[in-house]
């Protein structure tokens, strides 16, 4: 039986995390910076790397939520660190050990869908408090479709 | 924005860098999908031909399109983007990497894009697919105006549409209403408010209620008369409105070149014309004469024109005053102030007909041509957006059937009460 942090050190050997060179370019490109006022070292890609390989229970940490998984950093990574599957991966593991407090689940399936801070994001943007849609996985919304327009 | 007043000045957000295009002119006729689901058969066709367009491959996985089934009920839908008029994807995406071109066609610049998902997210319908494996996003751009699934759909669920060509109501419905204006201002000089031919009389019912509650007497070959009109409220709602009343027609007429400013929170509410209707028999009651036809605008401009109307000065300047509401909202006394229509309105409500809007071939968030065109604004947006049918309320409806001209699908339309209106009306 693997120990938590045994699968964090899976999950950053397999993303690369350990070859990062803190160059800063996923930092210049990552869309965080456009969504979030509140952007900092910490919730940026190089900042979070970086904490993910120094501290341990990573998996409680609030900055693993604001991460879209865009490839915008790992396309112009110069080591080729997918900062993206780093992310999934931690999710995932978040998920699975219970840990995740800030993903939304869907109304109808209960799937845990987009973590809240993105979602935020959306809801400010379409100034969405009258789309009731948003709170269902992609999924859903296209079943809603399938089961209502035929 | 709000979010840029708390950001450092000196930083730069993607409004400096990229700022959202100028709301431009749509195309009169924007090309889009008409999907089908009682021909589609879910044979996935469409998503094949897409994949080997866009990755050079059959693999479903990366194509544009995606069929659902549902094996409960043995129905199909293909997911696709419907090239919104105000897409909400453009809105959220956070490095602007989506467009809507000139042609009406919303595109996904690949040198932007950064595969974060936020257009799934913002998407009513999820039409941005996400490829599973890559995590690369695909949409529909309607293969620049030649769609490949369309011409490969074995049975025609899918079919490429440019819009209605001809909306042929307008035709009828301008020169109705300016025949009636020319008949019942010009014509025959003051006589909307009691209309004589002969034996038959036919006075307007607003005014039959003032005059009974004024003198207190029931005169029952006026009152039989008055109920002519609400009576045909009753079968054909409040026709009237739309397509016969003159003021109807000039207000049409001065809203189509006045701008629209909006109106104060407190003048909006439907209600107001039941209480300026209460008010008005209540006050012939009081005052002992027909206290509302003094100052009604479309007994007004119905005595406008002749003689008597340059005599009458001060009745002459009730109509343009009254008019002057228009640079509020689109027929802003008919919405709310008019007791003439809140007579109407209470005989529509048990009317025979109704407008139903979204039959399978709506198009729902992604045109909103309905609630543009509707002068009462009456359609539901929040309804549409969610891609449920909105109900018309039928007493506010002039049966002007504006958007069942308008709608390029044609969705919108007219039926009986008892009619099955659309699968999923929102109860």
């Amino acid at each position: 039986m693997e120990s938590v942090e045994d699968k964090v050190e899976v999950i950053a050997q397999a993303s690369g995390a350990y070859r990062c060179v803190e160059c800063g370019r996923c930092v210049a490109v990552c869309p965080m910076a456009e969504m979030y006022p509140n952007f900092s070292i910490e919730m940026s890609p190089r900042g979070f790397i970086k904490k993910v390989l120094m501290t341990k229970n990573i998996l409680e940490d609030e900055h693993l939520w604001y991460c879209t998984e865009c490839n915008a950093g790992t396309d112009v990574c110069p080591e080729e660190v997918s900062c993206r599957d780093l992310v999934k991966g931690l999710r995932g593991l978040a998920i699975a050990t219970g840990a995740a407090k800030e993903a939304r689940a869907c109304r109808s399936c209960g799937e845990l869908y987009v973590p809240t801070p993105v979602m935020d994001y959306v809801n400010e943007r379409l100034g969405g408090a009258s789309l009731r849609y948003l709170d269902l996985c992609p999924s859903c919304r296209r079943r809603r479709y399938l089961l209502r327009n035929t | 924005m709000q979010k840029q007043a708390e950001r450092p000045e000196d930083h730069l957000s993607i409004d400096d860098l990229r700022p959202l295009p100028k709301r431009r002119r749509l195309p009169r006729r924007p090309p889009v999908i008409v999907f089908n689901p009682k021909k589609c058969t879910g044979c996935e066709t469409c998503e094949m031909v897409c994949s080997s367009r866009n990755v050079s491959m059959v693999a479903p996985a990366s194509s544009s399109v995606k069929v659902l089934r549902s094996d409960e009920q043995g129905t199909n839908f293909a997911i696709l983007c419907l090239h919104c008029r105000e897409p909400l994807c453009i809105e959220a995406c956070p490095t602007r990497a989506i467009e809507k071109g000139k042609d009406g066609i919303v595109r996904i610049n690949d040198l932007f894009c950064v595969e974060c998902g936020i257009c799934t997210m913002a998407c009513p319908e999820s039409a941005p697919l996400v490829e599973p494996t890559t995590g690369k996003i695909r949409k529909c751009d309607l293969c620049e105006g030649d769609p490949l699934c369309v011409k490969h759909c074995p049975e025609e669920a899918l079919r490429f549409y440019r819009g209605k060509p001809v909306r042929w109501i307008r035709f009828l419905r301008w020169p109705v209403q300016f025949l009636v204006f020319l008949f019942l201002v010009v014509i025959l000089v003051g006589t909307f408010c009691s209309f004589k031919a002969g034996v038959v009389s036919l006075p307007c019912p607003t005014g039959t209620l003032q005059n009974i509650a004024a003198t207190k007497t029931v005169v029952v070959t006026g009152l039989a008369s008055a109920m002519v009109l609400i009576c045909l409220t009753v079968i054909f709602g409040r026709f009237f409105c739309g397509w016969f009343c003159p003021f109807g027609f000039f207000l049409d007429l001065v809203g189509r070149i006045t701008p629209k400013f909006g109106l104060p929170a407190f003048l909006k509410s439907r209600m107001i014309k039941y209480g300026v209707l209460a008010g008005a028999v209540g006050g012939s009651a009081g005052l002992g004469f027909q206290a509302f036809c003094t100052i009604c605008p479309i007994g007004s401009i119905c005595r406008s024109y002749g003689a008597q109307g340059v005599v009458r000065g001060a009745e002459l300047a009730i109509f343009p005053a009254i008019a002057t509401l228009e640079i509020g909202e689109r027929r802003s006394w008919c919405r709310y102030l008019c007791p003439v229509g809140a007579v109407l309105a209470l005989a529509a409500k048990f009317g025979l007909i109704k407008i139903v809007i979204g039959a399978p071939q709506c198009k729902k968030f992604s045109c909103m041509q309905c609630a543009e065109v509707c002068p009462m604004g009456i359609i539901d947006r929040d309804a549409l957006r969610e891609g449920i049918s909105p109900q018309v309320p039928m007493s506010e409806c002039i049966l002007c059937l504006r958007c069942v001209d308008q709608c390029p699908y044609g969705a919108a339309k007219i039926r009986f009460r008892w009619q099955k209106a659309v699968p999923g009306e929102r109860e």
